[in-house]
Formats: C-alpha cells, structure tokens, sequence
C-alpha cells in the first residue's frame, strides 16, 4: 500500500513530466499501431487481390508460359487466323485464303489468350507428388468479340474460366458464393451451363435463367455468383470439358484446347512445403510459370503497391525514428528526475531502505507513466487507425495481362492487352497482436527509462547523496 | 557499545587524497550522550556516516556492539541501520510528497511492520513530539521546527539503539532550537539512547554529558 501511495504522490508532484513522458510514448505506440494498422490493411487487400485470383485453397499456381503477341500464336498444329482491316473492308484469313467480312459481322473468339496450353495429364503427375494435397487443372480464357465495322473499334472482351467441377475447393471459382440460381453439379460437366459474376451480370442485363454467348456458343446461365471485386475474378465460369472444346490457342490461331488446361491450381501439404512442391513442379514443368502468392504480389501494380511499400518503409522507419526519440526522452527526463531526487533516496537508504526497494519504487513510477502512456498511445492508434478509413481513398490494383488478339489495321498491328484495374478499400484496423506489441512497447520505453534511472540508484551512496546537499 | 579504533576516512580529491578522519580512537558507552563540535570541513559529518554505517573507514575499527561496521556486506549494513541506527539532520530530509505520518512510516517499511501495526506506531511517534494533530500535513505545510519534530519521530519510530544527529538545530531559530534540544534530551531520557551529536552550537555541546572537538580530522576528547 505504501508503494502505491509514495509512487502516486510522486508522479502527482511531477504530473507534467510524467504527462510529458506519457505522451512521448503515446506518440510513438499510436504512431506504429496506426503505420501496422495500415500496413495490416494493405496486406488484407493484397490479400484479397490474390485469394481471389485462384482461390482460397490455393498455395501454387501453375500456368502455361504467355504466348508472344507479336507473333501469332499457331500451337498445336492448328490453323492461323487473322483479320485484316484494310482500304476495302476487312477481311478474315485462315493459312492465308482471306475473305471478305461483311459490316456488322460478329467475330467470337474464346481463347487461351493469356497463358500456352499445358498437357491435361500434368495436373494427375502434379497431384501425384510428394506434399501436395490437391490439384485442378483450369481453362483462364478470354472470350473476344469483335464486330465488323468500317471504323474498327477495340473488341469486347469477357473473361472466362473453365473450371474442374470436380474439385469445386480449388481455383477461382471456390471463393464465388452463389447468389442466385444453383451451382454446377458434377452431372453440368459437359453441358453448356454458366455461372456469371454478379457484378457483370448486373452491367450487362444478364440474369439466372437468361444465355450468354461465349465462342459462338449459347450457355445456360444457371446461377449468378457474388465474388471479391477486390480479385479480379472471372467474369464467368463454364464447365472446363466445354471449355476445352470451344477455346482455341489463341484468338488468331485456330489450335484446339482439347485435353488441355492453361492453370493448374495445386494445394501443398503445409505452407512449409510450398517451396519445395514449387520446385518440383518446376522440374516437372520446365517451361510453365510456378507462382505462389507472394510471387504474383510482385505482378500487382498500383496504388496498392505504392501504399504497401509506403507502409513498410516510411511508415516502419517513422514509427522506429519516433519511438527511439519517446525511449531517449523518457530516459533523460528519469535521470533528471532522478538526480534531483538524490537526496530523498540517500535518506531513504539511510533508514535502511534497501537499494533494490527503492529501485523497484522508481521502476514502478516508470511502469506507472508506460501504462499511461500506452492507453492514450492504443486511443491514438484506434484514431489513426479511423482517419485513415476515413479520408483514406480505395487503392487500386492492376494487373495487365496480354489478350492474345493480333489484329493488323491500315496503320499497323495491334497486340492489345486487357489491364484489369480493381478498387480495393483500404480498412485499417487494430490487430490484437499489434496491440500487445504496441503496449509492450510503452512498458518497455518505460522499463528502460526505469533501468537507466535505477542504474543511477544503485551507483548512489547514502553517504555521497546526503552530503551532496545536506 | 562505539568502539572506534585508529578510524581514518581519505577521499581522492583530483590529485590529491584529502583524510577527512584522521586516526580516531574512541568509545561510546551504550546511553551516553556525546556532543561532538568543530568547525565546518573538519570531519564531523564523515564521522557522524562512519557511525551510522553510511560510509566505510578507509582504514581502522567501527564497533557497534562487537561487528565491525567496515567488514558487514552491504545488505548487512543496510539492517544494521534499519534497525539500530536514527538518524536526523540539519535539513530535515523528508520526503516532500509524504505527509508527516507517511514520512514517518517510512522508516518502517524495511522492517516489514505490518499496515496496522504501522499505523498505531506511527500514531505514538507523533505523539511523542506532540505533532499528532500534524499527521496529514505535507512537509511543505510544516515549521522547520515541525519538520523536525517529524524527522525526529522517523529517526526514533524503529526503537533504535543509536541516534545520529548532524546538526539538527542548524536550520532553526532560537526558540525552536531550544524546543528540539530539549526534546532530544527528554526522549535520550526515557529511552536510554546512546546519542551522538554534532553541532557547532557550545551551548548545545555543554548539555551532553561529553564532548568532544573535530579538528582536521583529529578528535579531542573533553571532559
């Protein structure tokens, strides 16, 4: 009780100093639960970005090499088709006979626009090795279409993906929650059934129940899906047997799909075999692109990137800088005070007080001014925290991929590609481990301003303190 | 029972080795009351810690009954004057955010009294210099006569063996310097201290039953 009673009468006469102190670690607690709390928001959109790219359940994603734009795609031996836009029309041309394409005509090409195809039989070999749990192959597809005009305006495009029904717990399409409509059973494997992103749905008057046309081909759609539109998600899902028959290698390029996939989505055994099952498949696969999710953060750009890095670099080394400033504060100001307090401890001694008793007074002041200043310190964190949700604009993330189109036009080739660009809202919150980590921080500015000032303590002699001013 | 031998105090001052006690031989007997006079800077007051155990000879003997005071360890030390040792001085040395009783109290926190017994002593302590009306008050709420009275209940509130005075009327009037002598003399008195004080003050000096002058470190006994 009497430690109580002598540490709240001290830090009552030296209430400044000690507000001083308090707010000098409150600073520096709010200031890294606000840069975590940002940082943590950030990742939880990157997160978001990626999970929903190929799906919760996925560790490693497998994908067929891009094709080059520049020269068109001719894989698997099949036909070259290209569409010219010239003086007198366009005109479409496969292994070089051309015809004429009258205005008005509607090219539909669904195509593996993005990745080379990859053997379907790779995924059963990537399901067969060592730590991985599960595999699925998938179609990512891009269904192009174009309409004849004389003034030739870029195509349309949505994106598809042929999904392995069979294994609906990996992929995109394990993150879509039906909205409405049914979703696939295993007896939708070969049948021409859609499922549509709400989103897409809602821009393009689509509904359960009503068709799409993709590669020329009249779908059912059977049920709309709500998807992370933080994911870039496909626009829509089709059975991956239906896929495979109607894709072609690349939209100019007449090379079936047929027991190909372009994605194989591979779940590892734990997450401290992600590295080794990468390996491995990339022996299996030389030429296919092995990624995991924090390889494709890398393929991000945008203003996510941006606040990520600015997060993790100014934010931390920020957070660091203010804090050491509040540590060097604290403990100069507990010298100070402990050095005019001199005489008080060598009287203290002098009745027989214990160096360690009066040490365990000091540190206990200190501890007193730490827990004080971690609770404004966790208030300014929680604002930071809100203002950043408050003013803070969504970031974006953008992911460009090339389309595959080839398309030559009176002033020359384009070889464009789709830039996905998605808001993603930044929610800065307070994690319960940023917490702890930010209060441990105040008491540990406080301990070791108490360290200093006990150091000083113990080198004091009752003799020396009392004779320096009595 | 004192018994000082050949007792030498030297500190390093730059250079130079200043002996501020310099070959002391002497005995105090257990309830002997010795005044100890001198001019300032001779040796007094590193005397009066040498007794007290807050500093150690740099050479001789500090008995207090039998145990050298220069050989305990320093927890030892630490006991010997919680427990047997009072000690008041010229400028009071309360703690100014503790009131009277707190201030008091705190000489018993070493020995680990318990709250309530604490409290009932504390209660007679300040009595006993007839500030019990004074409890609650802060230092800075006090006379320099008051404060001491307080410093003086602190010193005496363990029921030590010893009390070490260093010039406990140095920053008194008259009037009030009279008050706490006779204060002084009324508690050695009743409760058969051994008493030890220092004092430039002749007139004090000639009440105790011995006394003695601090000059260059060398001590001079009277009669």
């Amino acid at each position: 009780m009497f430690f109580f009673i002598y540490l709240a009468r001290e830090l009552r006469r030296r209430l400044r100093q000690a507000i001083f102190i308090a707010l000098g670690l409150a600073v520096g607690v709010g200031l890294v639960l606000t840069v975590t709390s940002a940082a943590a928001g950030v990742k939880n959109a990157q997160a978001d970005v990626l999970k929903g790219l190929y799906g919760v359940g996925t560790d490693i994603t497998v994908s067929g090499a891009a094709p080059s734009a520049q020269a068109p795609a001719n894989g698997g031996g099949g036909n070259s088709v290209q569409i010219q836009m010239g003086p007198n029309g366009a005109q479409m041309c496969v292994n070089g006979k051309c015809h004429a394409l009258k205005n008005g005509y509607t090219i539909d090409n669904l195509g593996s626009s993005s990745y080379s195809p990859i053997s379907a039989a790779s995924v059963a070999k990537i399901a067969a090795l060592h730590d991985v749990t599960a595999a699925a192959g998938g179609l990512l597809l891009t269904d192009n279409q174009t309409t004849i005009s004389s003034n030739p305006s870029p195509p349309t495009s949505f994106t598809v993906d042929g999904a392995d029904i069979s294994q609906p717990k990996l992929g995109p399409l394990s993150e879509a929650a039906v909205s409405s409509g049914r979703a696939f059973t295993a007896s939708d494997a070969d049948k021409n059934v859609a499922l549509v992103d709400k989103g897409y749905a809602a821009s393009n008057g689509l509904k359960a129940g009503g068709t799409i046309t993709i590669g020329g081909t009249k779908f059912a759609i059977i049920g709309l899906v709500e998807q992370s539109e933080g994911s870039s998600p496909p626009n829509v899902y089709i059975p991956l047997a239906r896929a495979q028959a109607l894709a072609k290698q690349g939209p100019a390029a007449g090379g079936s799909l047929k027991n190909d996939v372009n994605t194989i989505y591979v779940t590892a055994a734990s997450a401290s075999d992600i590295g080794a099952v990468q390996q491995e498949i990339a022996k299996l696969l030389p030429t296919a692109q092995v990624t995991t999710p924090s390889s494709l953060a890398n393929q991000v750009t945008g203003s996510l990137t941006s606040a990520a890095k600015l997060a993790n670099d100014l934010g931390k080394w920020l957070s660091i800088l203010v804090l050491i400033a509040a540590f060097a504060v604290a403990v100069l100001l507990t010298m100070a005070a402990v050095a005019r307090r001199v005489r008080e401890f060598g009287t203290l001694k002098a009745l027989g007080w214990r160096g360690r008793r009066i040490i365990a007074q000091v540190m206990g002041e200190s501890l007193a001014v730490g827990l004080l200043g971690a609770a404004i310190g966790v208030g300014l964190g929680y604002g930071g925290a809100a203002v950043i949700n408050a003013i803070a604009p969504s970031l974006s993330a953008t992911l460009t991929q090339p389309t595959g189109l080839h398309m030559m036009t009176p002033s020359g080739a384009i070889n464009p590609t789709s830039s996905h660009t998605v808001s993603v809202p930044l929610s800065a919150s307070v994690g319960g481990a940023a917490l702890a980590a930010a209060v441990g921080l105040a008491l540990l500015g406080a301990l070791l301003a108490g360290a200093f000032g006990s150091w000083r303590i113990g080198r004091l002699r009752p003799a020396d303190a009392i004779a320096k001013v009595g | 029972m004192y018994e000082l031998t050949g007792v030498s105090k030297a500190y390093r001052a730059g250079a130079r080795t200043v002996e501020a006690v310099a070959g002391v031989d002497l005995t105090i007997d257990d309830g002997e009351w010795i005044a100890i006079r001198g001019r300032t800077g001779h040796g007094k007051s590193t005397l009066l810690n040498l007794l007290g155990g807050l500093d150690r000879p740099t050479a001789g003997q500090v008995r207090l009954d039998g145990s050298d005071l220069g050989r305990l360890s320093d927890a030892e030390l630490t006991r010997v004057r919680a427990t047997a040792i009072g000690f008041v001085f010229q400028t009071f040395n309360l703690v100014p955010t503790l009131s009277a009783a707190e201030n008091v109290e705190a000489a018993l926190i070493p020995l680990r009294v318990p709250g309530a017994a604490r409290r009932r002593r504390v209660a007679a302590a300040l009595d006993s210099v007839g500030l019990a009306d004074r409890a609650g008050h802060l230092p800075s709420e006090l006379s320099g006569g008051q404060q001491q009275r307080v410093a003086i209940a602190r010193a005496l509130i363990k029921e030590p063996k010893v009390l070490l005075a260093d010039e406990p009327t140095g920053n008194l009037d008259e009037e009030t310097r009279d008050e706490i002598i006779a204060l002084m003399e009324k508690l050695w008195r009743e409760r058969g201290l051994t008493l030890v004080l220092v004092s430039h003050d002749g007139a004090i000096a000639r009440r105790a039953q011995r006394s003695a002058v601090m000059s260059r470190g060398h001590l001079a006994l009277r009669s």
